[in-house]
């Protein structure tokens, strides 16, 4: 009876099995790898089985607890202007003409599909202290001379702005569509009840688009725990590592420093941060 | 059903042969009777085109481009196939780790010694003692080989060095009526640190504003560790031997405080460009090139390709000199970076053997030795052929005899450079105190010095 209901479904299995293969290739392997590999001091001639000594190691380094609370700052403030924005700016115009409503979506897109590097470089001129566009306005306005990116107290508020400024877009158009999705008699039914748009916006809008709320959330919140170019390109964890996050500081360990153990070890605590924060939308996800 | 098993089948199996393939791992093909070998050579920039920047299309990796086709035409046991790859410096580390781990590093490497040391540490470089030939051994000189040497073995065929100073622009000078300070347009000129400090206050006080606008009278960067061996050159201002006999460091004494005291102190009466924890020695570098600054960091190669630029009307023109880095005592501070090829080790023994006579060939062919003009030759027999066409040879030959080894070929070098821009960064930004720089930064780069020399095979 059970070989009979295999081999009746042999075929399905086969189908997925090209798929399965490089999930399990390249994506199970990497992480087993990676936590065993963080186990392990790894030099060219061989590796020395080390225990949690990396962990520790990782503990007691005053930069990878600023590195840690930096990416938890970024992570709050990128992820809470994000969705405030975003929300405000599709509320506002979720219900306008269409060609009002592609214009706006548009212009706050163009920098998503922007490179990621090519923003970084443009914020890069215009904030360079020595020859940079802003600094040079400020000189000439008998301003003091501002450095923005090597200022510890405004690193990490010009980062996150930049970083929103890129990314909201996604958002914006996420939240748009998914307003355009609310049935319209919800809103005729209000207008009969005499509801402002507050009212409308917060009553109703907000509560029907929770779903996109919940994806836009963790969508971000994973992206911002690995960002990267922006701090690379922008401020290369300075000054004096006000700047560094996670991502930055793994790929220091990892690319720069040759400590392929203690890079593992953060990739393993990244990656256990993002199964916990995934939890809510796969519980959500599996109650669906 | 069977059908459909059997397409699936097939298309497994298709997979599975082309994966494997690709990972074949044969480095002979027979063509033409001689088997062929293809090998790989990375560089980062140094010199434009083969044996000069006027060449047409000179670039980067003409030099290699040309080595190759000669060796490859002259050598009779493979067809040899070059693959040259011009990366950038401040991305070596990266490149070469990720490679390495990999198990794809290039076969040929070519950089500044220096920021290879570790790699010889490390174990990754194939030794080199069996290409030195007498001849070599005789035109290089002997302080050249101990630089390139870590323990007993050399790492490194020497091929040219680039001594380390400032360059100055002598129009700017001249507009702040700093004349008498101006050298000789071949001379590396000496300043005291006392005339230094004169020469940049004049330059804040007196350059004129409207032809200068947004200048500065000298660059200094700590964005990363790109260029730091000015930095380092810095904190050796006031006489910090910066290692011990043992290679530990040893800067945080009374001359190391005195000397991050200084810069901290130039950089607070506006004596720099601002920003400098933000700005990388690529940004003075263009700023001095667009007159914005009017001191800054220079290199042998840097400077004749800064002077290639200014003739080929990619920069400004102007009258660009040499000085040393002053120091306290009078006598002045340089530093060389020899730049020469290294072989990275593999387990295909026919790929070694290609790219170390591949090294041999273009670090001794005599027409292709002469492109170490474009920096200045570690070889006496090209800088005699040559110093009648450039006379600044002469001049960084009398100014060896104040160079200092910068790197002390210590394990762990390369990451040591890490650590010391974030405390310069600390120093401009007012975050640490100059006495808590240098403390730090001897305690973690120690620190750094210490695990490396552990995991080191050169004991």
């Amino acid at each position: 009876m059970r070989t009979d209901r295999v081999r009746e479904n042999i075929t399905g299995y086969l189908f997925i099995l090209p798929q399965l293969l490089l999930f399990l290739i390249f994506i199970v392997y990497p992480v087993f790898e990676g936590i065993r590999l963080s186990l392990f001091k790894i030099s060219y001639t061989g590796e020395t089985f080390v225990g949690f000594t990396n962990y520790m190691t990782l503990i007691k380094d005053p930069v990878f607890v600023k590195s840690t609370m930096n990416t938890v700052i970024f992570v709050i403030f990128i992820v809470a202007l994000t969705v405030f924005f975003a929300l405000f700016v599709a509320s506002a115009i979720f219900d306008k003409n269409a060609k009002y409503v592609s214009l706006i979506r548009g212009s706050y897109y163009i920098p998503v599909m922007v490179s990621m590097v090519v923003m970084t470089m443009v914020w890069s001129f215009l904030l360079n202290p020595s020859n940079g566009l802003i600094p040079h306005l400020a000189r000439e306005m008998d301003m003091s001379s501002i450095n923005l990116l090597g200022n510890k107290n405004t690193v990490l508020p010009v980062i996150i702005f930049i970083t929103f400024a890129i990314n909201v877009g996604q958002a914006i158009i996420l939240y748009i569509a998914s307003m355009i999705g609310v049935p319209k008699d919800l809103f005729e039914a209000a207008e009969m009840d005499g509801a402002s748009r507050t009212t409308v916006i917060f009553k109703i809008l907000v509560p029907l688009v929770k779903p996109t709320t919940t994806y836009i959330i963790i969508m971000n919140i994973i992206a911002v725990l690995k960002i990267f170019v922006v701090i690379q390109l922008l401020t290369g964890g300075g000054p004096n590592n006000s700047s560094s996050t996670m991502m930055y500081y793994l790929y220091n360990n990892a690319f720069k420093y040759n400590q392929l153990g203690i890079a593992s070890a953060v990739g393993v605590i990244m990656f256990l941060i993002t199964i916990i924060l995934s939890i809510p939308q796969l519980r959500a996800m599996f109650k669906n | 059903m069977k059908k459909h098993f059997l397409v699936l089948m097939t298309a497994c199996m298709l997979l599975i042969s082309v994966a494997l393939a690709g990972c074949s791992n044969d480095s002979t093909e027979k063509s033409s009777g001689k088997g062929t070998v293809e090998i790989t050579a990375w560089l980062t920039p140094q010199w434009k085109g083969v044996i000069d920047s006027s060449e047409e299309g000179a670039d980067y990796d003409s030099f290699f481009k040309q080595a190759a086709k000669d060796f490859s035409a002259q050598y009779k046991e493979y067809d040899v196939k070059v693959n040259t790859q011009v990366i950038a410096g401040d991305q070596r580390d990266e490149l070469l780790n990720v490679n390495l781990n990999g198990g794809t590093p290039p076969n040929v490497f070519f950089e500044s010694v220096f920021a290879m040391g570790d790699y010889a540490h490390r174990g990754a470089l194939e030794p080199l003692d069996d290409l030195v030939d007498d001849a070599s051994k005789e035109d290089i000189p002997e302080s050249i080989w101990e630089n390139v040497k870590f323990g007993d073995n050399v790492y490194f065929y020497p091929f040219s060095q680039n001594p380390g100073t400032f360059a100055y622009n002598a129009e700017m000078f001249k507009a702040a009526g700093l004349d008498e300070y101006i050298g000789e347009e071949n001379e590396i000129k000496t300043w005291t640190l006392a005339e230094y400090e004169t020469i940049l206050k004049k330059l804040k006080a007196d350059l004129p504003k409207k032809k200068y606008s947004n200048a500065y009278p000298m660059g200094v960067f700590a964005l990363n560790n790109q260029a730091d061996t000015w930095n380092l050159a810095y904190l050796r201002m006031f006489g910090n031997p910066f290692f011990d006999e043992k290679g530990k460091i040893v800067v945080n004494d009374q001359a190391g405080i005195k000397a991050t005291t200084w810069l901290k102190k130039i950089y607070d009466e506006g004596l720099t460009n601002p920003g400098a924890e933000s700005v990388s020695s690529n940004d003075t570098n263009a700023m001095f090139q667009n007159q914005q600054l009017a001191i800054n960091f220079t290199n042998s190669v840097l400077y004749s390709n800064a002077k290639a630029d200014m003739e080929s009307g990619k920069a400004p023109k102007f009258d660009m000199r040499l000085a040393n880095i002053p120091s306290e005592s009078g006598d002045p501070l340089t530093f060389t970076y020899v730049t020469g090829a290294s072989v990275f080790k593999s387990d295909d023994e026919i790929k070694t053997k290609v790219a170390k006579d591949f090294v041999k060939f273009f670090s001794t062919d005599k027409e292709l030795v002469k492109a170490s003009k474009n920096a200045v030759p570690v070889r006496t027999s090209v800088v005699e052929e040559f110093k009648s066409e450039h006379p600044l040879f002469e001049s960084y030959e009398a100014n060896a005899k104040y160079i200092f080894n910068f790197t002390g070929n210590v394990a762990g070098y390369n990451q040591v450079r890490q650590v010391l821009y974030p405390e310069l960064q600390a120093l401009y930004t007012g975050e640490k105190k100059p006495a808590d720089v240098v403390k730090d930064y001897q305690k973690n780069g120690n620190k750094i010095i210490e695990d490396a020399t552990a995991d080191s095979i050169i004991k």
